[in-house]
């Protein structure tokens, strides 16, 4: 039995008939919403005309109308400095810990247990705590400042363009670190104990250790936290929804955020889509980069 | 033998997929009844029950028709309405917020219902602010339900101590906001958010000037941006209320963080629940060149689909004079039916009278298909200037670039 079954698969591509269920649930829960979207998106579509059946061509003028849109491009450099500052924080300073907590000490592992909490509380309700810690009279935030004499009059964290933007970052980091923290470690102990005992033998020094050691031996893993965690932190919106919700007047409008604008409050249901799109363009270039370089990372760490 | 286990696997999940794209829909209308569905979204309890018990008094009427509320929340309530008709799946009833109703008769969604009401000699008897919110280029597309605006309310206790008087100008307000000020107590505060709810709320002072919210880049325009931006910066109005709800407001003003707020009616019955010895009143909103409101509320709108008939049955029933009596003052709300206004209030309601008389002054918003896009134009410049990022002549000249693009 088995063996006509070799055969005839060898045959037709048998094999192929196992890729069919996962192929065919992308083509539809993935791929047909993507491509509906870049149809969406070269067509007028807004309120008058979502229900008539012939909808206008429009060719690419709705990403030539929003990229002269001064909110376009401030959603595409507010979502790019959020993305890079939230990233290099939560990353320096989940290697740090990271090392810090791989020296083994006696409660290391507890300790390293209750960090993770950030990362398994619900974002909205991180988002709701913060903005209330960062609340300009009755905040935490600023009554600390306060009491240290850091500033004399509460700042109005989340009300002004400058600082709502540090409140959102501030607080993706603090969401971020767990999640770096957590895949560095794992990349430590993937590295053999022997090669530190014989660097330490050739006179090798700490700094010199986690320069020709630990930061090689770990460059798989690290190409997967940084790529996972820009695209985790490229495409935010729930933060930054509950948090200010763009505001105040658009400055922390993301790329996500301003899609669901346009889309659902001022129903301008293609510039949304086109919104999407170029948020998704930017995301499908560093998905390649991290399809390109993870199955080596793969086969090294091995 | 492992390969055939896979296999079976394989073509078990593939039916599943297909089982599970073929469920769904079927639940038909049995012996003729029909079902209708309305979609609210009041959260407020008492409004929840007031509606079903005219649903339920609608339904022990008659046997025809079976009616049923779903309650969607304020926040989602647009996106569903746009998700519901990109799939083809709405209620056969909105009740839905009146600026907003034009644009969703321009999507389609709403049935023309011109003819079918052209003998409901009811119609005679409504105002014609709420009613035009109906309207489409002619053309009727609901039917109010009822209706509400906005005033001044404000804390007398705080007013006697600070020995001022209710303001009625601009700059008798401005000069007793910055009076009542005092440490964390600020002296006004109405929602400021970068949204229908705010725009609801800065149309009072664009329209006390005179102009319109199509026009805002002109003197009076201008001013009422400088106003508001001049009571930010006198420290009157708090930055917060960017972020603050109609609801928020009111619960700074309960809880005697704000001595004067802009509000309207429906937050009476939670005030006098939530704070029953706060010593309160209303009076007009203080004018400029002229006394302006906001009209606010809601319309019945009838989908177009297979329950119309059915949908304006209910209406018609919801709208009987005698009826609207019983519930509109549960809301909170003034009746859009004059021949209702005239005797809802007792005589002795001074702040139900109030308001009914700020109505007079009440314009509504719209109706254009782009409202949204308007509103969001305005509000924005409001929350500019408010945050300080731009004057009120440059806030102006962008909201005005933005309203001539959409009403060319």
């Amino acid at each position: 039995m088995e063996k006509i079954f070799k055969k005839v698969s060898g045959k037709i591509g048998f094999e192929y008939l196992y890729v069919l269920p996962a192929l065919a649930y992308m083509l539809f829960f993935v791929g047909y919403p993507i491509v509906s979207n870049f149809i969406l998106s070269f067509h007028e579509v807004s309120v008058l005309t979502l229900n008539s059946p012939d909808k206008e061509f429009i060719g690419i003028s709705n990403y030539i109308t929003l990229f002269k849109d001064a909110v376009l491009l401030r959603s595409i450099w507010n979502t790019v400095l959020y993305t890079v500052l939230c990233i290099l924080f939560q990353f320096v300073i989940g290697f740090a810990l990271a090392l810090f907590f791989n020296k083994h000490f006696c409660t290391s592992k507890s300790v390293r247990g209750f960090l993770m909490i950030p990362l398994m509380i619900p974002i909205t309700v991180t988002a709701l705590i913060f903005k209330f810690m960062f609340s300009s009279n009755v905040g935490i935030i600023n009554q600390l400042l306060q009491t240290l004499n850091l500033i004399d009059a509460p700042v109005e964290w989340l009300i002004q363009p400058g600082t709502a933007m540090f409140a959102l970052i501030f607080t993706n980091i603090w969401i971020g670190i767990p999640f770096n923290m957590i895949l560095i470690s794992t990349g430590l102990t993937t590295i053999p104990v022997q090669l530190y005992e014989s660097a330490d033998i050739d006179g090798a020094n700490s700094f010199e250790r986690f320069l020709y050691i630990t930061l090689p031996m770990l460059k798989p893993a690290i190409q997967s936290v940084l790529i996972l965690g820009f695209i985790y932190t490229f495409k935010v919106f729930d933060l930054v929804y509950v948090m200010t919700n763009g505001g105040p007047v658009d400055t922390t409008q993301m790329l996500s955020t301003y899609s669901y604008k346009l889309s659902f409050s001022l129903f301008k249901y293609s510039h949304g889509a086109a919104v999407a799109n170029i948020l998704f363009v930017i995301l499908f270039a560093v998905s390649l980069l991290y399809l390109k370089y993870a199955p080596i990372g793969e086969e090294n760490s091995k | 033998m492992s390969m055939k286990k896979n296999l079976i696997y394989s073509v078990i999940f593939v039916l599943i997929l297909f089982a599970a794209a073929g469920c769904s829909k079927t639940d038909g209308q049995k012996d003729g009844i029909k079902n209708v569905t309305i979609w609210y979204y009041w959260e407020t309890e008492k409004h929840q029950k007031t509606l079903n018990k005219i649903i339920s008094d609608f339904n022990e009427s008659q046997t025809q028709i079976v009616v049923k509320a779903e309650y969607i929340p304020f926040a989602e309530f647009k996106k569903q309405l746009s998700i519901g008709t990109s799939a083809a799946k709405l209620p056969d009833i909105v009740i839905i917020d009146n600026p907003d109703h034009a644009s969703y008769s321009a999507m389609g969604i709403f049935a023309d219902i011109t003819e079918k009401m052209k003998d409901w000699t009811d119609l005679n008897q409504y105002f014609e602010g709420p009613l035009n919110s109906c309207k489409l280029d002619g053309k009727l597309y609901g039917i109010p339900f009822g209706s509400n605006c906005l005033a001044l309310y404000y804390n007398e206790d705080m007013m006697k101590a600070a020995n001022a008087s209710v303001p009625q100008s601009w700059d008798e307000l401005r000069a007793v906001s910055k009076k009542l000020t005092k440490g964390s107590v600020k002296g006004l505060g109405f929602s400021s958010l970068p949204n229908e709810e705010g725009t609801f709320n800065f149309l009072t002072w664009v329209w006390s000037t005179g102009t319109s919210a199509f026009g805002i880049n002109n003197p009076e325009g201008i001013k009422s941006l400088a106003y508001v931006s001049d009571l930010v910066k006198d420290g009157s109005v708090p930055k917060e209320a960017i972020n603050w709800t109609q609801g928020d407001v009111m619960h700074q003003f309960i809880s005697g963080n704000l001595a004067m707020m802009i509000n309207g009616p429906w937050q009476i019955p939670t005030m006098r629940q939530e704070a029953p010895k706060l010593n309160w009143n209303v009076a007009l909103i203080p004018k400029d060149k002229q006394y302006a409101s906001d009209l606010g509320g809601e319309n019945f709108g009838v989908v177009n689909g297979q329950n119309v008939d059915a949908s304006l049955e209910f209406i018609k029933f919801a709208c009987e004079p005698d009826r609207i009596k019983t519930y509109i003052n549960d809301f909170g709300y003034i009746a859009s039916r004059k021949d209702v206004a005239e005797t809802q209030f007792a005589e002795d309601d001074k702040i139900m009278k109030l308001f009914a008389e700020e109505m007079q002054y009440a314009l509504p918003r719209g109706p254009h298909a782009k409202w949204p896009e308007i509103s969001n134009a305005i509000s924005l410049a409001f929350n500019e200037v408010m945050t300080g990022v731009s004057s009120p002549a440059d806030a102006a000249k962008k909201a005005q670039k933005t309203i001539d693009s959409i009403i060319k």
